[in-house]
């Protein structure tokens, strides 16, 4: 089982600060609005951060991929998990993407399509630059050998 | 090709129609609009004239055209679109008319391909016989490509024989009318369709206009004459909503009928508006049966057939528009054979623990319920007599709701599909290939973690399971779930190189004599390649051509039965499920409450010996046994 990167953590905190701060702003504005005290938004937002950093750290513990020899195979999710398998016939393309964040931190992703109508995207975060591309033409080369026929 | 001619003047005064009322409703909202005035017929004329420039351009603009490989459509008067459909990737086409446009003789046709969030192609509006020459000549054509596919797949020899059939070749199709509603089945179709938006908009209506409606009520009267009148009233509501119901349901699924042919489905349907589509067996994802307590009893069931394409009529509610009403379960479950043919399913149900769980999930629901109206009776004046303590007797149902979802649960491995059945008021039993499926995902929330149980999705590129309708073993042993995940995913790819297999032994002998025989079954077995593993079993469709690389049934060599497979298939009906709702416990229930009691120590062995029990049930051949 492959973990992902550890840095992925801070992309993921650094969500979940935005995150608090978007959710504390508007606790803010109802604040103001409804004139309460300002520690209720405050209150709110810090509460906010601390379940996103430990949803963070914990989806970090949870994640884990496997490249097969027929499916990729992945697990995550803190309070609903989630185990896939994708079976490499029915990749469709295979992306590596950086966001912002990630790019910060020096992370890549690769999302991995299939015509599937719920996981029809697979994301797979927390990759180094050079790991997200090798993977990428692995996953590719995996997809081609596998000579999937029409994949829908 | 062109549009109808005749569909300028048609879509002139659908446009211009929509845009003088529009024009009206704001005029009249303006202030002091004069109707009769110069400037307002002018601009009503001015908007007439406006539409039918554009459509004439829009008329100029739009051709289509029916290449060898790819059908072509180019449109749009201020941006221009260009577009090649490759014959191989369309799912289906409609043709819709209404009333109007069958008066005039034009029709609609649209061509669904997978993807996309909207109709690939909507040609608006060629005459009837053109639409139908549209379908018939895509499924032609659609029939050339796969076999180019296959020959150039398949052994470079056979393509000088095949090259002896004539391009311009075109076998008659025959057809055959699988299904066709009965008056009865109709009728029926439309007592069982309750529309309950319409007491809801009837309850909005009443209480908005209560101050218009109340003198009509005897407030005078007794206490009595006031019950009468309210109940009278609601009874009035209720049939309304049912006589609404059913029109529609008539009018939607008129003359409803299903054919099919070599390697499609047809269906037909509508009295006001007219519709008919195609339906490729090789693009089928997925197949539901659904039913109710109500039709369970009667022994009816609806059938409903998904394709990847975006579901036709979207509009006009869910899904796919091959669904067949209403008809009786062994009807439906005949039809359902024929399109796929499918063994005797017996489910596993989830492990007999998870039925505590169901009733604590009632139980608390009730709670909440009843902490609500307990709220309200303290806090608002009016609700201060509301019985708040009633939801408390809903915990001696609570059990029985929850033994009958869980009764209600299921899956099955066949020998080429996985079923699945959930759900008591609206029981929907999926049919998926294991060949369909795209990815397989098991989830477990943390509240099924405390159970130990998971949820399996096969997820595949059907349409509806973007409702969240998917196919799904829900709350089964976590052990089992991960098994189930392992072997779905084993079997999809079994089943893909089967049919790779089968393909590269079709293309070599299908076409020979270029026709869809029947007999070619048994040649294609003796001249077998011997270097294949005999895992990779080559199929051949008994009784359809092969380019329809849908159901072909696998068939193990040693106990090869070339033909009728299918035909005993059809005769074994799941009977058990025939019955009615409060038998079940008893009938199917008792067999299948042993396994689920085995479940907890080794539930993975016993879902084997479950399926491999099941499929030397059938008279099919099975291929499935070997892959255990």
């Amino acid at each position: 089982m492959n973990t992902l990167h550890p840095r992925i953590r801070i992309v993921w905190i650094l969500r979940a600060v935005v995150r608090a701060g978007i959710v504390g702003a508007i606790a803010a504005a109802v604040a103001f609005f409804f004139e309460l005290s300002p520690f209720i938004p405050i209150g709110i937002a810090t509460v906010a951060l601390v379940i996103g950093i430990v949803f963070a750290l914990l989806r970090y513990r949870n994640w884990g991929y496997v490249v097969g020899d027929d499916a990729i195979y992945l697990e995550r999710g803190v309070l609903t998990e989630v185990r896939t398998e994708v079976p490499l016939v029915r990749i469709q393309h295979v992306d590596s993407r950086r966001s912002a964040f990630e790019r910060l931190v020096g992370l890549a992703s690769t999302v991995v399509y299939t015509a599937g109508s719920r996981g029809a995207d697979v994301t797979i975060p927390g990759l180094t630059p050079e790991a997200a591309t090798a993977l990428r033409k692995q996953l590719k080369a995996l997809a081609i050998a596998a000579d999937g026929e029409d994949a829908v | 090709m062109k549009l109808a001619p005749v569909s300028v003047p048609y879509r002139v005064l659908q446009k211009a129609s929509s845009l003088v009322i529009t024009v009206v409703l704001i005029a009249s909202f303006g202030a002091g609009a004069q109707f009769g005035s110069l400037g307002f017929v002018g601009a009503i004329g001015g908007i007439l004239v406006l539409t039918l420039i554009y459509e004439i351009a829009y008329y100029r603009r739009f051709t289509y055209e029916l290449t060898d490989d790819t059908f072509d459509l180019q449109s749009g008067v201020f941006s221009r679109r260009e577009r090649e459909i490759p014959y191989g990737r369309i799912q289906n086409v409609d043709t819709t008319r209404n009333i109007v446009q069958r008066l005039v003789g034009i029709s609609a046709v649209n061509i669904e391909t997978a993807g996309g969030g909207s109709t690939e192609a909507v040609i608006q509006y060629v005459s009837a016989a053109e639409a139908d020459r549209l379908q018939q000549e895509i499924r032609y054509r659609k029939r050339d490509v796969a076999r180019e596919d296959e020959r150039t797949r398949g052994d470079r020899d056979s393509a000088a024989e095949t090259d002896a059939r004539g391009d311009d070749e075109r076998p008659e199709i025959d057809e055959e009318v699988l299904f066709k509603i009965a008056p009865s089945e109709l009728a029926l179709a439309g007592i069982l369709s309750f529309d309950p938006r319409v007491p809801g908009l009837l309850i909005a209506l009443f209480t908005g206009s209560i101050p218009f409606v109340s003198p009509i009520i005897p407030t005078t009267g007794s206490t009595l004459v006031f019950i009468i009148t309210v109940g009278i009233l609601l009874v009035g509501a209720i049939v309304l909503a049912w006589v609404v119901g059913a029109l529609s349901a008539i009018i939607n699924y008129w003359g409803f009928q299903l054919t099919r042919s070599a390697d499609e489905l047809r269906y037909e349907r509508g009295l006001l508006q007219r519709y008919s589509g195609t339906i490729p067996f090789d693009k089928i994802q997925a197949m539901t049966i659904e039913d109710n307590p109500l039709k369970r009893r009667a022994g009816f069931a609806t059938l409903s057939v998904e394709t990847a394409g975006y579901a036709p009529g979207q509009a006009g509610g869910r899904g796919s528009e091959a669904a067949v009403p209403i008809a009786s379960l062994d009807r439906v479950e005949a039809l359902a054979r024929e399109i796929d043919s499918y063994g005797t399913p017996s489910f596993k149900r989830p492990p007999k623990r998870i039925r505590r769980r169901y009733f604590a999930r009632y139980v608390m629901a009730l709670g909440v319920l009843t902490g609500i109206l307990y709220t309200a009776s303290l806090f608002v004046d009016a609700a201060a007599d509301i019985p708040w303590y009633l939801p408390v007797a809903g915990i001696l149902v609570a059990p029985i709701a929850a033994h009958y979802k869980w009764l209600h649960r299921g899956y099955w491995l066949g020998e080429d599909h996985i079923v699945t059945r959930n759900g008591f008021w609206n029981r929907e039993t999926k049919f998926v290939a294991y060949y369909r499926i795209q990815t397989v995902l098991d989830t477990r929330t943390i509240f099924q973690r405390r159970w130990n149980v998971a949820t399996v999705v096969a997820d595949t590129a059907g349409s509806l399971s973007i409702l969240g309708k998917d196919c799904s073993a829900i709350d089964i042993d976590d052990a089992d779930a991960v098994s189930l995940r392992e072997k779905l995913t084993e079997r999809l790819n079994d089943a893909l190189a089967d049919r790779r297999a089968a393909r590269r032994t079709n293309a070599s002998f299908q076409w020979l004599d270029g026709h869809d025989d029947a007999d070619l079954s048994t040649p294609a077995f003796e001249r077998r390649d011997p270097n294949q593993s005999d895992d990779s079993a080559e199929t051949v469709a008994s009784d359809e051509p092969a380019n329809t690389t849908d159901s072909t049934e696998p068939a193990r060599p040693d106990e090869l039965e070339p033909a009728d497979t299918k035909a005993d298939a059809e005769t074994t009906d799941f009977d058990d499920d025939v019955d009615a709702d409060n038998e079940e416990a008893d009938t199917n229930g008792t067999d299948s409450v042993d396994n689920t009691e085995a479940d907890h120590t080794d539930g993975v062995d016993d879902a084997e010996a479950d399926y491999t029990d099941s499929v030397s049930d059938t008279d099919e051949p099975a291929n499935g046994t070997d892959k255990n």
